[in-house]
């Protein structure tokens, strides 16, 4: 079994993709309880605010540090003017919003940068590939994985390590202590969404090379991120690092070991998580 | 308030009804053109829809057709059949149209065939391309100016073929057009060079996002060449993601000239060198096609590449065959239609009356990176297949045309 190595790496990589897609979109549903439909199209929204960056500078690393800012302001003047206003109606009306903002957005990027993919080019280091243990790897994929190591990392530790953290798990247990406390919960939900806003939008960055650009590509990711969240349990970090890995790992050695099945080995996944447990892996019972 | 609202629907009313009568009295022959206007394959059904409207353009501006006005009627499809034949039914009924024509989704045609064979209208299509429309599920009222799975797979398989490579890597879709695909390639790879070997026969579900998977097992089966009915994105992340991984062979690829993918791969590295088989390209070297995409480029400001060349020669031909027939009925056309030859841009195609199916010429060609078209790689010098060497004899399509 001389492939399995370079079959793990392959799940590694797409793994890391699919963290940085879903990451975003549970921690906005764990802290503000908001299922952000929205969310695959402010993926998109990255990845081609990153082709005409990428095109006007030629500095992919640019793209990486400012597309994710564009994204986190978009994401703060949707919660402040928009989502804020229909929290007091409950989920079915912000549901509803985010479904309506993601098809604008869908059409305003098609009206902005035409129905036709585009081209996403970093040439340059991620370019190249590298050779080791007698396999030759594309660095890229390498960088996806690790992308999402360090995304995973700095919000572990920005949640249960600082005092954001602490304010921040606290204003989701208890929302009027913490703002009789001093505190302005409303401002730190604010921020929430607009980080899982530019976590999307970093997602959308870091595919572009790998995938295509075009205007399909939100709603192609957006099933696969709802299927990481459904079986590492809706809110959980852990659960969608565990999730992404387990999908990411089964699909790529699904096409190796059982090719006919390759596609429904996820759903399988999912639909054993939820017989067993329906929370997902590491979901709160409701 | 409320009389202004009735003048202004009586208005509308009165136009509605006015306008039918008015093309009426002028005159025109009305086509409609089902492609997915909207949605992800908007793209493509609008290069389509180009292709029949210049058509109509080139044919109005010589005297139209039996002295009358030819009119393109687009049809959002939406890519589903159900609405592409809502639509179509409304506009046989209300404006009594009696031609169809469409490129995208073949699921959409076939539904369009039935359709037109209820309704006693002409359905055509030139780029639907599974076998099986102009086979087992013919009809009367369906023609095929274009190519077919089995034709495109004969050609690359005899590309294949005629450079002697042994060892044959395949990839596909996993849905019926790429089944239908590779079952044709491997049939004629079987017949005309028994020594080469499919060394690996890989279905993947069309849109997959990670290709990596299955180009390492591709590239582990050490195929001299990669044969795939791949096509748009599905094609593009192929080559994206597998080159970078050591896959470097050649690819044998059915709609390798679409300028929209290689200009979306970003890199010509990427697919320079790889073959493909097309009925229309831009470097077919024939007088007429020098002549066609003069002056289509000269009206439009960009090429008629494949899509538009394909669907513009498609309805010239079917303008022939109402001008051969000399009235807009619908028997009439048919029957004109049947062994009717136009010789076009893209060669001599001749409607074979037993399935529909036309008979057309393929053209082999290599992409290179020095071209005349565009800046990115694009079309090499192409080389004839003739028609004789991808036919499907009649015996063996299947179809049982009702009369």
């Amino acid at each position: 079994m001389s492939e399995v190595p370079v079959f793990f790496l392959h799940g590694l990589a797409y793994a890391g993709l699919l963290f940085l897609v879903s990451a975003g979109l549970t921690l906005v549903f764990g802290m503000m309880n908001v299922l952000n439909f929205a969310h695959a199209a402010m993926y998109m929204l990255g990845a081609y605010f990153s082709f005409t960056l990428l095109r006007a500078t030629g500095q992919f690393w640019l793209c990486l540090l400012v597309c994710p800012l564009f994204l986190f302001i978009i994401g703060a003047l949707v919660e402040r003017f928009l989502l804020r206003r229909v929290h007091t109606y409950g989920h079915l009306h912000e549901l509803l919003l985010t479904f309506g903002l993601a098809y604008i957005m869908t059409e305003l990027v098609k009206l902005i940068w035409g129905n036709f993919p585009l081209a996403v080019n970093i040439g340059g280091f991620l370019g190249q590939t590298v050779e080791f243990f007698g396999m030759i790897y594309p660095i890229y994929r390498i960088f996806i994985f690790g992308c999402a190591v360090i995304v995973g990392l700095s919000m572990a530790a920005i949640l249960y390590k600082t005092r954001l953290g602490i304010i921040l798990r606290a204003a989701v247990n208890d929302s009027e202590m913490v703002n009789a406390l001093g505190f302005d919960v409303p401002l730190v939900f604010t921020g929430v969404f607009a980080f899982g806003a530019a976590l999307s939008g970093l997602a959308g960055v870091i595919a572009g090379p790998l995938l295509t650009t075009y205007p399909g590509m939100a709603h192609e990711i957006l099933i696969d991120a709802f299927v990481v969240i459904v079986v590492g349990g809706f809110g959980s970090l852990g659960g969608a690092v565990v999730a992404s890995l387990l999908i990411g790992e089964l699909q790529s050695f699904g096409v190796l070991l059982f090719p006919k099945l390759s596609l429904a080995l996820v759903y399988l996944l999912m639909a054993a998580v939820l017989i067993i447990k329906p929370s997902g892996l590491f979901g709160e019972k409701q | 308030m409320e009389t202004k609202k009735c003048i202004c629907g009586f208005l509308a009313a009165a136009l509605m009804f006015a306008l039918p009568a008015f093309a009426a009295a002028q005159g025109t022959i009305k086509i409609g053109g089902t492609e997915p206007l909207s949605g992800t394959f908007k793209d493509i059904g609008e290069r389509y829809l180009e292709g029949v409207q210049y058509a109509a353009k080139v044919i109005n501006e010589s005297g139209g057709l039996l002295g009358k006005k030819v009119e393109v009627v687009p049809i959002d499809s939406e890519l589903k059949p159900d609405v592409a034949t809502r639509k179509a039914q409304a506009l046989i009924l209300k404006d009594e149209v009696k031609f169809f024509c469409g490129g995208t989704g073949s699921s959409v045609g076939a539904a369009m065939a039935q359709l037109a064979e209820k309704e006693n209208v002409i359905m055509f299509t030139y780029g639907m391309d599974a076998a099986s429309m102009t086979g087992e599920k013919c009809n009367k009222n369906f023609f095929r100016p274009g190519g077919s799975t089995d034709g495109r797979s004969f050609a690359l398989a005899q590309m294949i073929a005629k450079k002697g490579y042994k060892a044959v890597g395949i990839i596909g879709q996993d849905y019926s057009f790429g089944h239908e695909a590779v079952a044709a390639f491997k049939k004629k790879i079987a017949q005309i060079s028994p020594s080469t070997k499919i060394v690996a026969e890989i279905f993947h579900p069309a849109g997959t996002k990670d290709y990596a998977p299955y180009a390492s097992q591709l590239i582990a089966a050490k195929p001299d060449v990669i044969f795939t009915p791949n096509w748009g994105n599905d094609l593009t992340l192929l080559l994206k993601q597998g080159r970078p991984l050591g896959m470097k062979q050649k690819v044998f690829s059915y709609y390798i000239n679409d300028e929209v993918m290689i200009s979306s791969l970003g890199d010509d590295s990427l697919i320079v060198g790889d073959m493909g088989a097309e009925i229309y390209m831009l470097n077919i070297p024939t007088a007429k096609n020098k002549e066609f995409i003069e002056k289509f480029h000269k009206d439009k400001g960009y090429y008629p590449t494949w899509l538009r060349g394909k669907s513009y020669i498609a309805t010239m031909f079917w303008a022939a065959a109402v001008k051969k027939a000399g009235t807009t009925d619908v028997a009439a056309v048919i029957r004109a239609w049947e062994g009717l030859s136009y010789d076009g841009p893209a060669g001599l195609w001749t409607m074979r009356a037993c399935d529909h199916q036309a008979q057309v010429p393929y053209w082999a060609v290599e992409i290179v990176k020095e071209n005349k078209f565009f800046k990115h790689a694009f079309e090499g010098p192409v080389t004839e297949i003739p028609a004789k060497d991808v036919e499907v004899p009649c015996a063996e399509t299947g179809c049982k045309m009702g009369k």
